[in-house]
């Protein structure tokens, strides 16, 4: 870019060039939305068909695989943050949201074990993803994330109307509306304007 | 009436630094580099010019044995932006709408 004389006109079209840039560099989420959109998916479908068909009576031990997930986040977070070259107010906003939310389930998980968990606990889980992809898909202004969020919020009304084991399946079900179609299109839409 | 633009800003590569700036919390001189196409040492001069007007913060500092410099658009570069806009828009409807 050199130093010339330029008009109102092109200082617009510089400002406005210079915000798209910034735009292209929003969504690299969509790497921790597929990886937690995963293994949350396989540990609803594993506890159902470990609890309904293979008759596994410790059956809700597979969300141990939750741990793969915060170990994986842990490591991408970290070296992502080494080769990071810019921090936008977005993935600093997203960042808190998650960690807000991470705290959330934990917590949930105390009072819910304390209190009782049959008939409530996938209901409560499928509200919370609404609110973090709804929340989500408004920041980044993409509006396959804001339509999963709803639905996962119609789907956690839905649940609380079922048995727990079949509030499993809406919970996988929650899952692959509001976070694994929305990641895969994220990343479709991530790729065609960086390449 | 048309205001007087603020010469600090209007300048081409100056411009690009803040329209930047102005939208992400910190920016790293390369991604600067990368984005506005500019070279090295041009681009050296501007942040500095832009840092002596009080308009951005520059830090220095190491990752991983790579000097880094990390730049953020200060109050004073904030306002000093909106007042460019608004000088830009009476040059666009000079009839005042």
């Amino acid at each position: 870019m050199e130093q010339e004389s330029f008009s109102p006109q092109d200082s617009l079209k510089i400002i406005q060039s210079m915000l798209e840039k910034t735009r292209e560099d929003f969504s690299r989420d969509d790497i921790y939305f597929l990886v937690w959109g995963w293994i949350t998916f396989i540990a609803c479908t594993g506890q159902f068909i470990l609890k309904n068909l293979v008759h596994y009576p410790r059956h809700y031990q597979v969300w141990w695989l939750m741990m793969v997930g915060i170990v994986f986040t842990i490591y991408f977070s970290i070296k992502e943050r080494k080769e990071s070259r810019v921090k936008t107010y977005i993935s600093e906003s997203m960042k808190f949201l998650w960690i807000g939310m991470g705290i959330t389930y934990f917590v949930l998980s105390i009072i819910l074990s304390k209190t009782g968990w049959s008939n409530t606990i996938f209901p409560f889980y499928i509200l919370l993803y609404g609110l973090g992809t709804f929340v989500s898909g408004c920041f980044l202004q993409f509006r396959p994330l804001v339509t999963g969020g709803i639905l996962a919020w119609v789907i956690a009304a839905v649940a609380a109307y079922l048995d727990y084991d079949y509030q499993m399946l809406m919970g996988a079900l929650a899952i692959l509306v509001s976070y694994i179609i929305p990641a895969y299109m994220l990343r479709k839409k991530t790729r065609s304007v960086t390449v | 009436m048309f205001k007087e633009l603020d010469p600090i800003l209007h300048s081409q590569l100056r411009l690009a630094v803040m329209s930047l700036l102005i939208s992400v919390k910190e920016a790293e001189f390369t991604f600067l580099k990368e984005k506005t196409n500019s070279t090295a040492g041009n681009l050296s001069v501007q942040i500095n010019k832009l840092k002596d007007a009080g308009y951005i913060d520059v830090t220095k500092q190491f990752s991983n044995n790579y000097p880094q410099t990390i730049c953020k658009v200060t109050k004073k570069g904030i306002e000093a932006f909106e007042a460019y806009v608004k000088a830009l828009q009476s040059y666009m409807n000079p009839n005042g709408q």
